[in-house]
């Protein structure tokens, strides 16, 4: 395998994202947004406005001088437990998009043809497709992250002169992402040949959010714990759902299915 | 030796629909050209040829491989297809450059051919403008250029002077005749009589899906005559019982006299007889026949 090629493939897939401000500008500002706002809404009902959400918790937090304990508590349990799993949906959208434009925008673009009447090995074209959609969404994702986890930080320690990341659960979250990235990629891949456009592989492959969206919900409501040991399971879930959607993807995967 | 393009009883399907039936052709060198109307197989062959269909039925080989399954054989391939396929949002360079990656070559090589053959085609001050901003006749020639990256053995063509103007598509047709004397093998698809006409080529006459005649380009206007249309121009009228006799006459309008002829010597007959009875002839037309109906 040439990774050379598989190189180009990348750059080129890349510079044609990034060379349209209506798919990057969205991608990037979102979660970017999201990622100053929510901390800072967070900092704010902690600080002013705790509801009884936090008081349901309380139990866990001895260690937190008393006059502090419901506002850090609830806003430790907020930014890990319910917004922490709220962001793990971020790599899944950004990699759906960008994965739906390399594969089914190929199709969509009728570029396919040039591309596939080259000595390219299937292999190199899928090697560089996933990494075009891969780096990008780990790199945003540590960025956002990074923002996430400084503003609280930032906010916590003027509020309550405590930092309140990073846990073990709050890094696992964030290494679950790249996982979460390939399971949209994977998705993309396995549906490229029954879709006619980007849209479509965006829509389908933002299917994988849904699970993750019951986790912030399951946390409140206390059906699961988000524990490390949680974390840790569905980490090996996901690496095992990976390795079984990118096999199945690559193996089904035919030039004529994004001609 | 090993036979350059070789395809054997190859079908192709989509999903009821016969694209190809069992054709087969052999070629080793020159120009070549497919011709027949829409939907008669000429894209789906070359395709099939390019490697980037795999046949239901039948084989493909190129120099001896399967160019579906053998990227190296595809790197001898290049297939110029009736769209341009250029990454609209890249700059006409940036889109060369990736490609010229896939081919192999080092960024100053590919530099180098764009150069040479953008010049040959009056395109290389829109190397730097992306491709998206291009009228459809210059993207053309930039996926012409695409597609010499490679230096192909073979190079497969469907359509490819149907945006340029007569000035440009004349510099594509001498560029493939100057390729197709140089031992490379040029296979052309295209619906246009007077296109395949202009090369000293062989034909393949393709319809539903088979290749039904092939003939040489001194054999065309034998074909093309059989049933063909012509008109006679003449300076005044003439009456209806000399335009009757006319050999091969079909009708009379005004100054204008109409025959059907199956050769070259009918055409002489007919206007030889005119010219016998004093009429003077201004023009000789002949409707080129629909390629549905010469097949």
């Amino acid at each position: 395998m040439d990774l050379k090629k598989s190189y180009a493939v990348m750059v080129n897939d890349l510079s044609e994202v990034f060379s349209s401000r209506a798919i990057y500008m969205p991608m990037i500002a979102v979660p970017v947004f999201f990622a100053l706002l929510f901390p800072i809404l967070t900092f704010y009902i902690s600080t002013y406005n705790l509801s009884g959400i936090a008081t349901r918790i309380i139990g866990t937090a001895e260690q937190i001088s008393s006059t502090q304990v419901n506002g850090a508590v609830f806003m430790s349990y907020f930014a890990i437990y319910v917004l922490g799993p709220t962001f793990m949906t971020m790599p899944i959208f950004t990699a759906s998009v960008i994965a739906a434009d390399s594969f089914a925008g190929e199709k969509e673009r009728r570029t396919s043809e040039a591309l596939l009447s080259t000595p390219i090995k299937t292999s190199e074209l899928l090697v560089g497709k996933i990494f075009a959609s891969l780096l990008p969404t780990i790199l945003l994702t540590l960025v956002v992250f990074g923002i996430y986890g400084s503003t609280i930080n930032y906010l916590a320690f003027k509020a309550f002169d405590t930092y309140l990341l990073p846990t073990t659960s709050w890094i696992l979250i964030i290494l679950l992402s790249p996982f979460l990235s390939l399971a949209a990629i994977g998705v993309v891949v396995l549906v490229s040949s029954h879709v006619s456009g980007i849209k479509e592989a965006q829509q389908i492959s933002s299917l994988v959010v849904l699970p993750v969206l019951v986790l912030p919900f399951a946390s409140i409501f206390g059906i699961f714990d988000l524990t490390p040991t949680f974390f840790y399971e569905l980490l090996a879930l996901l690496i095992l759902f990976d390795a079984v959607i990118i096999y199945i993807g690559i193996k089904s995967f035919k030039k004529e299915n994004i001609l | 030796m090993t036979t350059g393009v070789y395809a054997d009883r190859v079908t192709k399907l989509f999903r009821k629909t016969v694209a190809l039936d069992k054709t087969s052709l052999s070629i080793d060198k020159g120009m070549n050209i497919v011709i027949g109307p829409n939907g008669a197989g000429k894209s789906t062959l070359l395709r099939c040829i390019g490697g980037l269909y795999k046949p239901d039925s039948g084989k493909v080989r190129i120099f001896g491989s399967d160019p579906y399954y053998d990227d190296d054989a595809r790197g001898r391939v290049s297939l110029l297809s009736d769209n341009y396929a250029l990454y609209d949002k890249l700059s006409v360079m940036k889109n060369l450059l990736f490609f010229g990656k896939l081919y192999g070559n080092s960024n100053a090589e590919t530099v180098e051919i764009s150069r040479t053959f953008l010049k040959k085609l009056d395109a290389y001050q829109y190397i730097d403008k992306k491709a998206g901003e291009l009228s459809r006749g210059t993207k053309q020639k930039i996926a012409i250029c695409r597609a010499l990256l490679g230096d192909p053995g073979v190079f497969l063509l469907d359509e490819p002077t149907a945006f340029l103007d007569a000035a440009s598509a004349e510099k594509v047709h001498l560029m493939l005749e100057e390729f197709a004397s140089n031992g490379k093998i040029v296979i052309y698809a295209t619906q246009r009589l007077n296109e395949a006409a202009r090369f000293n080529a062989n034909l393949f006459i393709i319809k539903r899906g088979r290749i039904s005649k092939t003939l040489k380009h001194s054999d065309l206007y034998g074909s093309i005559l059989r049933d063909a249309k012509i008109n006679i121009k003449l300076a005044d009228p003439v009456n209806a019982s000399i335009a009757n006799k006319v050999p091969h006459f079909e009708e009379a309008l005004g100054s204008n006299i109409r025959i059907k002829v199956r050769n070259y010597k009918d055409i002489n007959d007919s206007v030889r007889y005119l010219i016998d009875k004093g009429a003077y002839i201004i023009s000789i037309d002949y409707t080129e026949p629909l390629i549905e109906d010469m097949l």
